[in-house]
């Protein structure tokens, strides 16, 4: 029996055990000499910060990560108490009280940066985070600008040229702080080993197209997507998507399934509320739900859309994978992926979590609710948590509309079904 | 054959009996106070009073509302937004969309012409619209909750209170009582306020005749009428309004029992067991 179940827990595992590693070395890097390089996760440009030697710090993945460890609300009250308004978003609170903390958090002490590469993919917000740790640290700060992804529109190549003269230029400022030449080759090596990571990371996150599905494509796609988020162009990352990808591939040789029954299956638009993330697993376990897509698992890239990262044309590849993650799409081209997602993977229903501290993205959410649920029929959730934020969590409501909506999906199955007896 | 639904919301408990044939048996209302579970029992206990049956002459019992998973005899629990629509569309079968304002809810729910909810819409974490707001400007005007409506009548000019939290709204009501506003415009106010957000919600879900007024706030004869004005329709309300969730309780409990099933059964989402008829 154990036989058959050998890589069952793989890819959970291998995941902590890579993301603690990353985190001692990030602890190690001030004695080590290492320099090092704060950015965000959404059309991050890590291959070519790694290829300069820079150990690098993901502020937002700090903020889950105090969140899932229920020190958010700590550090978001600091945050208040030097002045930031309830309002502003949960992450950023986060993240200034961890940093004004000795920026020590449940995963040990964070460096200092060299440089802040403001990789700005459509959250305006996150301009303001990085100008306030740039004060708080003295540090370099480089802002990328990524033009947003408008209207619907297809690619403008003014819009790539724009990005590729910004890497250029971040290049030199790379060179300036650690000594190092530009090395295209080594750019090139990390650009395959991402390339095949992408692969495997796809066939991952297709493969819940089988009915029961073997992966939930949000609650546990939050897992198996931190190593090609923080670690991609490694190959530690490539190899823990060929050891996760036997795990999916066991699972589906088993039939086997994240809900030991799946009875219904969900489309899932927007972000976890992490500090309560096991509590909102299980409200949806319990109907016996799975998410088969999610945008969530595409902020940072959307690679199952036939984006890739190309060795043989690094900075433009880079570029347009910087282009096109989910938070840097219009609405227009959102809700086409939400519909794709919705058929393509025959879901029942659509999911909305929305993020009471984030109005860049909750936005628009409600315009998609309507959509889906007047015009196409699709039965669709909508419920308010947040992302970092503890306090905006109200259990005993959002249970309720999960228990109604299910509860009204359930009977309408029943009212379909033929008569028994 | 006799079935039962328990209605426990956040202000008060209801209960409803039903007979083999739906015909309402009893009905009862008690305040919930701390105790949910002995909220429920006397709410139970009543109603089975009223019909002079006892506790085992009920087959099947539903639980709907906040508390329904604190009622110790329920055999099965379903929320209230189910049943809310299952005993609107009972009572008024023309029902197409649902407004319930409760003590800390207020809801709307579409549904088809089977009583099958196709969408719903509740106030997200703030009572602003809710029963409660009302009964805060009822404590601060010095007025019964069952007086609100007629004193609401004889407004002459309604006052606009644009407070939307159900805390501050008291200072707002004393601002405009020191000015020497009168009592029944003030409250004209807060009626017409609650209607707007309540008007919204029903948007939210889709607008379709016949609407069902349901929940305490139903007999509040002032918010029928600032509804009716904003929405430019007519609201159905019953006498049984404040029932309407235990009602439709008691006869998911009947559908149980016609289905010939009277043990009470787990199901892995703990809420709701009814067959999904396959895998």
């Amino acid at each position: 029996m154990a036989d058959n179940y050998q890589y069952q827990g793989t890819g959970r595992e291998l995941q902590k055990e890579l993301l603690s590693q990353w985190y001692q070395r990030l602890e190690d890097a001030p004695q080590n000499g290492t320099p090092v390089a704060y950015v965000f996760i959404s059309g991050n440009i890590c291959e070519l910060l790694r290829s300069f030697g820079f150990e690098l710090v993901f502020p937002e993945v700090n903020a889950l990560q105090c969140g899932i460890k229920k020190v958010a609300g700590d550090f978001i009250l600091k945050a208040e108490d030097l002045g930031y308004s309830s309002d502003v978003c949960g992450y950023v609170k986060n993240d200034i009280g961890l940093a004004t903390s000795g920026n020590r958090g449940p995963f040990g002490t964070l460096p200092k940066p060299d440089l802040l590469v403001c990789n700005y993919s459509g959250c305006n917000t996150y301009i303001k985070w990085f100008e306030a740790l740039a004060e708080l640290y003295g540090a370099r700060l480089f802002l990328l600008d990524v033009p947003y992804r408008r209207t619907g529109e297809t690619q403008r190549p003014e819009d790539l040229d724009y990005v590729v003269a910004q890497l250029e230029q971040l290049a030199a400022v790379c060179a300036g702080i650690t000594g190092r030449r530009y090395d295209a080759d080594r750019l090139s090596e990390a650009l395959a080993l991402s390339r095949a990571a992408e692969d495997l990371w796809v066939r991952i996150l297709e493969s819940a197209r089988h009915q029961p599905s073997p992966f939930d494509a949000f609650f546990e796609a939050v897992f198996f997507m931190a190593p090609i988020y923080v670690l991609r162009g490694t190959r530690e990352c490539l190899e823990y998507y060929q050891a996760a990808w036997k795990e999916i591939e066991e699972r589906i040789q088993h039939g086997m399934g994240p809900v030991s029954q799946e009875r219904f299956r969900v489309v899932l638009e927007g972000p976890p509320p992490w500090p309560h993330f096991r509590t909102f697993w299980e409200l949806f376990k319990r109907w016996g739900v799975c998410c088969v897509a999610s945008t969530y698992s595409k902020v940072g890239g959307i690679w199952d859309f036939g984006l890739r990262h190309d060795p043989a044309r690094p900075l433009e590849s880079m570029a347009e994978y910087a282009l096109n993650c989910y938070t840097n799409w219009d609405w227009t081209l959102r809700r086409r992926m939400l519909e794709r997602y919705v058929s393509d993977y025959q879901a029942d229903a659509l999911v909305i979590h929305s993020v009471k501290s984030c109005r860049s993205f909750s936005v628009g959410q409600a315009d998609v609710r309507d959509y889906f649920s007047k015009e196409r029929g699709v039965p669709t959730l909508f419920v308010e948590s947040d992302l970092a934020d503890p306090r905006y969590f109200a259990e005993a409501q959002i249970r309720n509309r999960i228990d109604a909506f299910f509860e009204a999906l359930e009977h309408r199955r029943v009212a379909a079904a033929p008569p028994v007896g | 054959m006799f079935v039962a639904g328990v209605d426990v919301g956040s202000t008060t408990t209801k209960a409803a009996v039903l007979d083999e044939n739906k015909h309402i048996r009893a009905l009862s209302l008690v305040d919930t106070g701390a105790n949910v579970v002995r909220a429920a029992e006397r709410a139970f206990r009543e109603a089975l009073r009223q019909t002079g049956l006892e506790e085992w002459d009920i087959s099947f019992t539903v639980g709907t509302g906040y508390g329904r998973y604190r009622v110790p005899f329920g055999n099965l629990q379903v929320t209230e937004i189910s049943c809310h629509a299952k005993g609107a569309c009972f009572l008024l079968p023309l029902t197409r969309t649902i407004l319930d304002i409760g003590g800390q809810d207020t809801k709307a729910i579409r549904v088809n012409e089977h009583a099958e909810v196709k969408d719903f819409s509740m106030n997200d974490k703030c009572a602003a619209g809710t029963g409660r707001f009302l009964a805060a400007a009822a404590q601060v005007l010095g007025l019964e909750l069952g007086a609100l409506g007629a004193v609401a009548a004889q407004a002459r000019k309604p006052l606009k209170i644009t407070n939307v939290c159900t805390v501050f709204v008291e200072q707002e009501i004393m601002m405009h009582l020191a000015r020497g506003c009168q009592v029944e415009d003030v409250l004209a106010g807060v009626h017409s306020a609650i209607a707007g957000r309540s008007v919204a919600l029903l948007r939210r879900v889709g607008l379709e005749e016949q609407i069902t007024f349901t929940g305490g706030v139903a007999r509040n004869s002032g918010m029928v009428q600032a509804l009716e004005e904003r929405l430019k329709l007519k609201l159905n309300v019953t006498p049984e309004s404040q029932h309407i969730g235990a009602i439709g309780a008691a006869l998911f409990a009947w559908e149980r029992t016609a289905r010939g099933e009277t043990e009470k059964e787990t199901h892995p989402s703990g809420s709701s067991s009814i067959p999904t008829g396959g895998t």
